[in-house]
């Protein structure tokens, strides 16, 4: 039995760079994945919407060209071909990925794993046989499904299968108003699909402040998506070709139901309870602040552990797991980790949220500024959207921000870095940001928190 | 006209009382029988009443502020109406408390306790001030030239640390220039938000361990340092700290312990359950001392090292464990209670514990104290005596433990009990005899049979 010093199962956002990260630190390293390199954010997550999204948005961007002064005849799209493209960026990403694995001397193992024990790792399928691990670092990430209540048919789907579609529905139903729901749904309306979106709770993307919920719902609307909030979907029945059912007293019916509640932790098939490693009552692994399992040498990162789930945080605390390893060290794990949301408009969040301050009685100072106030936006069309700070009034500390509009994912950096930084108030506003450019809103954002903005007009304090 | 709200008075032995908090604001709308405002005595916090219906007019004692028992702390009337200021407010005018929780049972006390109180109540002001000396802020005279102020504010850093070049000492710029070098402190890293935090809250940046990439200072270090500040403890805090002290100092504690086997009375207890006597084992252990304590008085006495007092009341303290420390309620003449009466007045003074309602006069005299963990799940403890007292008996949990009976092993239910006695007065021989009085009465069935 060849022994490692360190076994991930799983190649996905936190699997693979937890095992180059550890073969670059000089450990002999050895990674099983079931299916394929990149996990879900690269085969079926993050990576293919965005492509999809990317063609959505070129297409309503020639439908708007005359906007600009621009004339097109005749736009149309092929959908199939929009999901070549999207199969060709994902196959092109995972062979990259197998190459990273291969060039920094990771060795791969094709087949499903089980913990025969705390150091014995099976491994069935294309590749058949057993290794021993010093340390294993689990990443299997999670899974959408489709719970039981929903009646199964071909007419619903979840995530996985809908990216898989070669043909766009004319209608279709979304049930979830969460980030993967309402990307998608904005993606499909883009495209002309007619699009109703069914959430429980009393909003779409409940974790944002009131006013980013209401800049992306009203142009959600205006694109002709139906919301439909605050009641469950009940009596879903289904046939080959519609779905239909009732939310409150309204009929819902389409082509297509696309299922976007939730995702849950992949931890089937690893007979966990072999090596000791605990699961929690909604089936996470339990972690510690280290993220190690209940078994001194298992460490589980991503999805499974129940912690925010996304591609980078599983990134962010592989890399931390494998240098506390590696290093001897104790270092926790980053917990700032900023969110981004691609739908139409898109959404940038990091740290603090007005209604978390709120709920948890913390004392704030708010700083906002619109788009709309920037020469930038207006001369690129896109004055739709605001960025906002949330700061610390005893001490003017940067504790959160949100970018909502155009080039929000990326506007959302520069928050990053300066509220892990602990930057204040003052430092932002001091720093000289480009001109003309979108992220100079940061900048009005921050004398805005002291009313001091040049480029808005601000209400006379008494 | 307004009506006076008065500190209240409760009891013979409170001088002084503290506010530490006020449930109402000035303009107010009061209610008779709505919480005013919460006081600290050197026993324990309590809630006053409001007497009247009406409008808080103005507060005269704000929180934290101490004033003697009948001071005026606030009036009450009609919106808009003159109320005097806080000069010419009468003061200590023995009228009846219109603000009190209940009305104190105006019995005379005993000259021991009282002479206890006096002793303790004296400490409290200097633990007080010898933590004020300690805190990093108080302020001292300093020659600093304005450059150098200005620099060592912008720094958040100690100015009393560094050493001064020029005339009388006085510190200039170029001695906190060099101060900074030689503490190391122009290596240090510092997040913006941290050092405002830090001058905010008057923490010299020198003190606190940076804990971000490279030893960075970040915000969480400084509330770190934050919470390591010395703080001035509850004034009930400072009272348990020195009486505490002063047992230990001043009383050559002496200890016994025994293992008593309960076994028996845990199913005799079960026998009278069954039959609708519900006496709580704690009970039984009370009965079980009052009587021993009959026995041996010296255990139930006090000495001030020179006289020593005799009681012929059993007056039993049982230490109620609270979120912000101990209180000890006072069953009065225990010997002439039946175990039922023990019970109820131990219950109910138990719960006016808890819900911070006892009197300090409940809480002052007792003769002998009774410290029960049983619920902690200990093996054995020693307690520490209250002063004035001759003893204090630390009751352990009751655990099954295999014991040698007849012969034979045997499972068992053992609870440890250990006697602290004053052996000034009680010779360890004589505390040997309580704690075996003590076993024998609860290993006893007959006994209790022939008491219940």
């Amino acid at each position: 039995m060849e022994k490692f010093d360190i076994v991930v199962i799983g190649a996905g956002p936190g699997g693979y760079p937890a095992a180059i990260h550890a073969a670059q630190l000089g450990k002999k390293v050895a990674i099983v994945e079931k299916e394929i390199f990149g996990g879900t954010c690269l085969n079926w997550g993050c990576i293919p919407t965005k492509a999809l999204i990317a063609s959505a948005e070129k297409f309503e961007e020639i439908n708007n060209a005359a906007e600009y002064g621009i004339k097109v005849d005749k736009v149309s799209f092929n959908y199939s071909n929009v999901v070549s493209r999207k199969d060709a960026i994902v196959s092109k990403l995972n062979s990259g990925v197998g190459s990273l694995l291969k060039g920094n001397g990771v060795t791969s193992y094709a087949g499903t794993a089980s913990l025969e024990s705390r150091n014995v790792v099976k491994i069935a399928g294309k590749d058949n046989l057993k290794i021993e691990a010093d340390k294993i670092i689990l990443a299997t990430g999670s899974e959408s499904f489709i719970p039981g209540f929903i009646p199964k048919s071909p007419s619903i789907i979840e995530s996985r299968a809908f990216l898989a579609m070669t043909k766009l529905p004319k209608s279709l139903i979304v049930l979830g108003g969460g980030v993967i729901g309402c990307e998608l749904a904005c993606m499909a309306a883009m495209f002309g699909v007619e699009v109703t979106v069914v959430e429980m709770l009393e909003d779409i993307l409940i974790i944002l402040d009131k006013d980013v919920r209401k800049a992306i719902r009203s142009n959600m609307e205006k694109m002709g998506i139906t919301i439909l909030t605050g009641e469950a979907m009940g009596d879903i029945s289904a046939t080959t070709k519609t779905v239909k059912g009732k939310v409150g007293d309204v009929e819902v019916k389409a082509e297509k139901m696309l299922v976007s509640i939730g995702r849950r932790p992949y931890t089937a098939g690893l007979e966990l309870e072999n090596a000791g490693v605990e699961l929690d009552e909604r089936g996470y692994v339990v972690v510690n602040d280290l993220c190690r399992t209940k078994a001194a040498n298992i460490y589980c990162i991503g999805d499974a552990n129940g912690g925010p789930q996304l591609a980078h945080a599983a990134t962010a605390q592989a890399l931390r797991v494998v240098d506390n390893l590696c290093n001897k060290e104790r270092k926790a794990m980053e917990m700032l980790i900023p969110a981004c949301i691609f739908t139409a408009p898109e959404v940038g969040v990091v740290g603090l949220t007005e209604q978390d301050a709120k709920e948890q009685g913390i004392d704030i100072k708010v700083g906002k500024y619109n788009f709309a106030g920037l020469g930038k936006a207006l001369a690129a069309g896109a004055t739709d959207g605001f960025v906002k700070w949330i700061s610390d009034p005893k001490t003017d500390q940067l504790l959160g921000a949100v970018a909502v509009g155009a080039h929000a994912t990326d506007l959302i950096a520069e928050a990053a870095v300066a509220i892990r930084n602990e930057l204040t108030v003052d430092e932002i506003g001091n720093t000289v940001h480009a001109h003309p450019t979108f992220a100079e809103s940061w900048m009005e954002a921050a004398h805005s928190v002291h009313n001091l903005c040049v480029h808005s007009v601000v209400r006379r304090r008494k | 006209m307004a009506q006076i709200v008065l500190m209240p008075k409760l009891g013979q032995t409170v001088e002084e009382s503290t506010i530490v908090k006020w449930h109402k604001a000035t303009g107010d709308t009061v209610k008779k029988g709505d919480v005013l405002f919460e006081i600290e005595t050197d026993k324990a916090v309590l809630e006053c009443e409001s007497f009247y219906d009406g409008t808080l007019l103005k507060i005269l004692v704000a929180e934290e502020e101490t004033v003697p028992v009948q001071s005026v702390v606030a009036y009450i009337g009609e919106p808009g109406e003159e109320v005097p200021d806080a000069a010419s407010a009468p003061v200590a005018k023995p009228v009846k408390a219109v603000a009190a929780p209940a009305p104190a049972k105006a019995e005379p006390v005993k000259a021991a306790p009282e002479k206890v109180f006096a002793t303790v109540a004296t400490p409290a002001p200097a633990v007080q001030a010898s933590v004020a000396v300690a805190a990093p802020s108080a302020p001292t005279k300093l020659f600093i030239s304005p450059r150098a102020k200005a620099l060592v504010k912008n720094k958040v850093v100690n100015a009393e640390n560094i050493a001064g070049s020029g005339p009388n000492g006085r510190i200039v710029e170029k001695d906190v220039l060099a101060y900074l070098e030689q503490t190391g402190y122009n290596n240090l890293r510092i997040a913006p938000a941290a050092k405002r935090l830090a001058a905010a809250s008057n923490i010299d940046i020198l003190e606190v361990k940076g804990t971000g990439d490279s030893g960075r200072i970040m915000v969480r270090d400084v509330e770190t340092t934050i919470a390591e500040q010395p703080k001035i403890m509850s004034k009930m805090r400072q009272i348990i700290a020195s009486r505490l002290a002063q047992s230990f100092g001043q009383i050559p504690h002496f200890y016994v312990t025994t293992s008593i086997d309960m076994t028996d009375l845990l199913s005799y207890r079960k026998e009278l359950k069954a039959k609708d006597v519900n006496l709580s084992v704690t009970t039984f252990i009370l009965e079980a001392v009052v009587m021993s304590l009959e026995e041996f008085p010296i255990v139930n006495s006090s000495t001030d090292g020179v006289a020593v007092t005799w009681h012929s009341d059993v007056d039993l303290g049982i230490a109620v464990s609270l979120e912000k420390g101990l209180v000890v309620p006072v069953v009065k003449g225990a010997q002439t209670l039946t175990m039922e009466e023990l019970q109820n007045q131990m219950k109910a003074l138990s719960e006016k514990a808890r819900t911070g309602r006892l009197m300090p006069d409940e809480m002052s005299g007792s003769t002998f104290t009774v410290s029960n963990m049983g619920m902690f799940d200990v093996e054995s403890f020693s307690a520490i005596i209250n002063p004035g007292e001759g003893g204090i008996l630390a009751v352990s949990s009751t655990l099954e433990q295999a014991v040698v009976v007849d012969g034979k092993i045997k499972i068992r239910s053992m609870m440890k009990v250990t006697l602290s006695a004053d052996h000034r007065t009680v010779d360890g021989t004589k505390g040997a005899e309580f704690v075996k009085a003590l076993k024998s009465k609860l290993e006893d069935i007959d006994l209790w049979k022939s008491l219940i």
